[in-house]
């Protein structure tokens, strides 16, 4: 009983520190101490430095300041127009027209940036006005681009798998190819959405495409080269084994800095500029990784997750039940925390509870991920919605009732995919590993 | 200075993919890139504070309103208590390692406290900045942080 009241007094604590806004790092830091202090004697803050020096030093860590970096350069460079213009010409004759660029590019350019903003920043700030200029309806624009942009985690790179296979201490490289084939299943879902409505809808009446020649359109997609060269050069090294995650990643940065070289668009301070923005960003997250691994050290002294996992196994829900609990627990604790944090803040109690039910670990990483996501277009806090809200000028209600749809059929996803989990298992399981 | 431990950490990596590409041992490669991992993150802690890009929960913060300035208080002054800990024992880790010269387990065999010492120094930059936050705080009623949403949103 009286190990039952400190665990209570623990989470109470957690939930103090992090809901008062103490900064998530740091409030992870607090909470373990208190958590080490209670249940065990041994020295704290030893041991604390001992697991941060661990989880900071990590060599798989490293692929986090490389992606982010590769996608501060590309934020920069002209890369976003030129997909424009290469995918245009594709996508007008298709039912539903050029929506499809919003959801193709968000697809296309999520293949070389791990962050569902950045993808969101770089693909919207190319096709909101060009979309607005041809009287698409404003509420798809804004929907769709909420939704697909969400592609940026679930597509590898993700900085969000990144830190979940450091948490776990999972193959990055697998879980990136998992993600792989469930992201374009997405992507062709949020299609199949546009097809859909640009049929039912009647404000669904943009202004026609010039038409275009095949061989124009065959020329207009030069525009395409770069980033596709950069997407085979990153994913196509992980795939064929030659190169791990962090290797990948630091060829993805070259490839983006020779890029941005050639277009010209990368001057001395834009350099640096990159080079700041991703050392902010990396340092954040590795703020709250550090905090975590403390964190996770002192949970197990508690028993919590240990304890959990048995009570679950108690329950003997089936599979799918758990599945259904975890997906309503991590949407609920969507709309508090962000994607980042709630990985790593659940991964110590949950990962036990998943290892008892034989669900694949890697597998998971991509519902996780998902789910994450879903929280990412749902309000009050949705990094994407306030991102969207920045950019368009609209205020977040009707943002979030844009992106509501989209919402839905990332629910579908996470059917289909529990459903079919070889989505996610098979291109790991077929891959080479780097050695 | 972070940002040149982000630079180093590029050619690292990249020497060591052409050495092994071209057959030639580069040993402990991937510990050097770890450390410099860990330095280019804690040298980093303090400048990522003031620009706001550390993530909290602000949704209580934003209802306080008017009473805002308290709840910052309250956060700083937790804030301060644990960096000032973070601190203190970063720059022991760091003093043990460098009395009882620790080696690196792998293969780089690199004395210890050398690769620590910038996490210490990151760990104490980070307490003096939380400190020189909460006297701006106190004396002027607003910190020195300042939100760029675009810097924040990033990670995401």
């Amino acid at each position: 009983m009286e190990q039952f009241y400190a665990i209570g007094l623990f989470l109470f604590v957690l939930f103090v520190l992090l809901g008062s806004g103490v900064w998530i790092g740091l409030a992870l830091l607090g909470v373990a101490y208190f958590g080490m202090e209670i249940f065990t004697s041994r020295p704290t803050g030893d041991a604390m430095m001992t697991v941060m020096w661990r989880s900071a030093s990590s060599w798989s860590l490293t692929a986090l300041p490389m992606f982010i970096w590769m996608g501060e350069i590309l934020y920069r460079t002209r890369l976003s127009e030129d997909m424009f213009k290469g995918l245009a010409p594709w996508m007008a004759r298709l039912p539903g027209g050029l929506m499809h660029t919003n959801i193709a590019g968000c697809t296309v350019f999520a293949a070389v940036s791990g962050s569902s903003a950045a993808t969101l920043t770089t693909v919207g700030k190319m096709t909101i006005p060009e979309l607005r200029k041809r009287r698409y309806p404003e509420r798809m624009v804004i929907g769709t681009l909420a939704g697909a942009a969400t592609l940026g985690l679930l597509i590898p790179p993700s900085l969000t798998l990144i830190v979940y296979g450091v948490s776990i201490n999972e193959s990055i490289t697998k879980l990136f190819m998992a993600g792989i084939i469930p992201g374009l299943i997405l992507s062709a879902l949020f299609m199949c959405y546009v097809v859909a409505v640009s049929q039912l809808s009647k404000s669904y009446n943009p202004a026609p495409e010039p038409h275009m020649a095949f061989r124009e359109k065959v020329r207009q997609s030069r525009f395409l080269i770069p980033v596709f060269t950069l997407i085979l050069l990153v994913i196509g090294s992980m795939y064929a084994g030659v190169a791990t995650a962090t290797e990948a990643a630091a060829i993805g940065v070259i490839g983006s800095l020779i890029l941005a070289l050639w277009q010209g668009s990368l001057t001395r301070q834009a350099f640096f500029e990159t080079l700041m923005g991703a050392a902010r960003t990396s340092a954040m997250i590795a703020f709250i990784l550090a905090g975590a691994a403390f964190l996770s050290l002192a949970m197990g002294f508690t028993g919590l997750p240990r304890g959990l996992a048995q009570v679950i196994a108690a329950m003997e829900l089936s599979r799918f039940e758990l599945l259904m609990v975890l997906m309503v627990f991590y949407i609920v604790l969507g709309c508090f925390l962000d994607g980042i944090s709630i990985v790593v803040l659940t991964i110590a109690i949950v990962e036990p509870m998943i290892r008892q039910a034989g669900i694949d670990i890697i597998w998971f990483g991509i519902f996780v991920v998902l789910v994450v996501e879903m929280a990412q277009i749902t309000p009050p806090i949705g990094f994407n919605l306030f991102v969207l809200q920045g950019m368009t000028g609209h205020d977040m209600g009707y943002i979030a009732r844009a992106a509501f749809p989209m919402f839905l059929i990332m629910v579908l996803m996470v059917f289909i995919l529990i459903a079919f989990p070889e989505l996610a298992t098979w291109l790991p399981a077929n891959m080479r590993a780097a050695g | 200075m972070s940002a040149l431990c982000l630079l180093a950490i590029l050619v690292v990596i990249t020497l060591q993919v052409l050495a092994r590409w071209s057959g030639i041992a580069f040993p402990g490669s991937s510990e050097y890139a770890g450390y410099l991992m860990a330095a280019a993150s804690f040298l980093a802690f303090a400048h990522t504070l003031n620009r706001a890009a550390h993530i909290r929960v602000n949704l209580l913060l934003s209802v306080l309103g008017e009473r805002r300035f308290w709840g910052e208080l309250w956060c700083l002054v937790i804030a301060c208590a644990a960096s000032t800990y973070l601190a203190w024992f970063a720059v022991r880790a760091v003093y043990w390692s460098w009395k009882l010269h620790d080696v690196s387990q792998g293969q780089d065999a690199t004395p210890l406290w050398i690769a620590q010492a910038p996490m210490a120094v990151g760990a104490v930059i980070l307490a003096i900045c939380f400190l020189d936050n909460l006297v701006t705080l106190i004396t002027t009623g607003r910190d020195n942080i300042r939100l760029d949403l675009a810097e924040q949103s990033r990670a995401e």
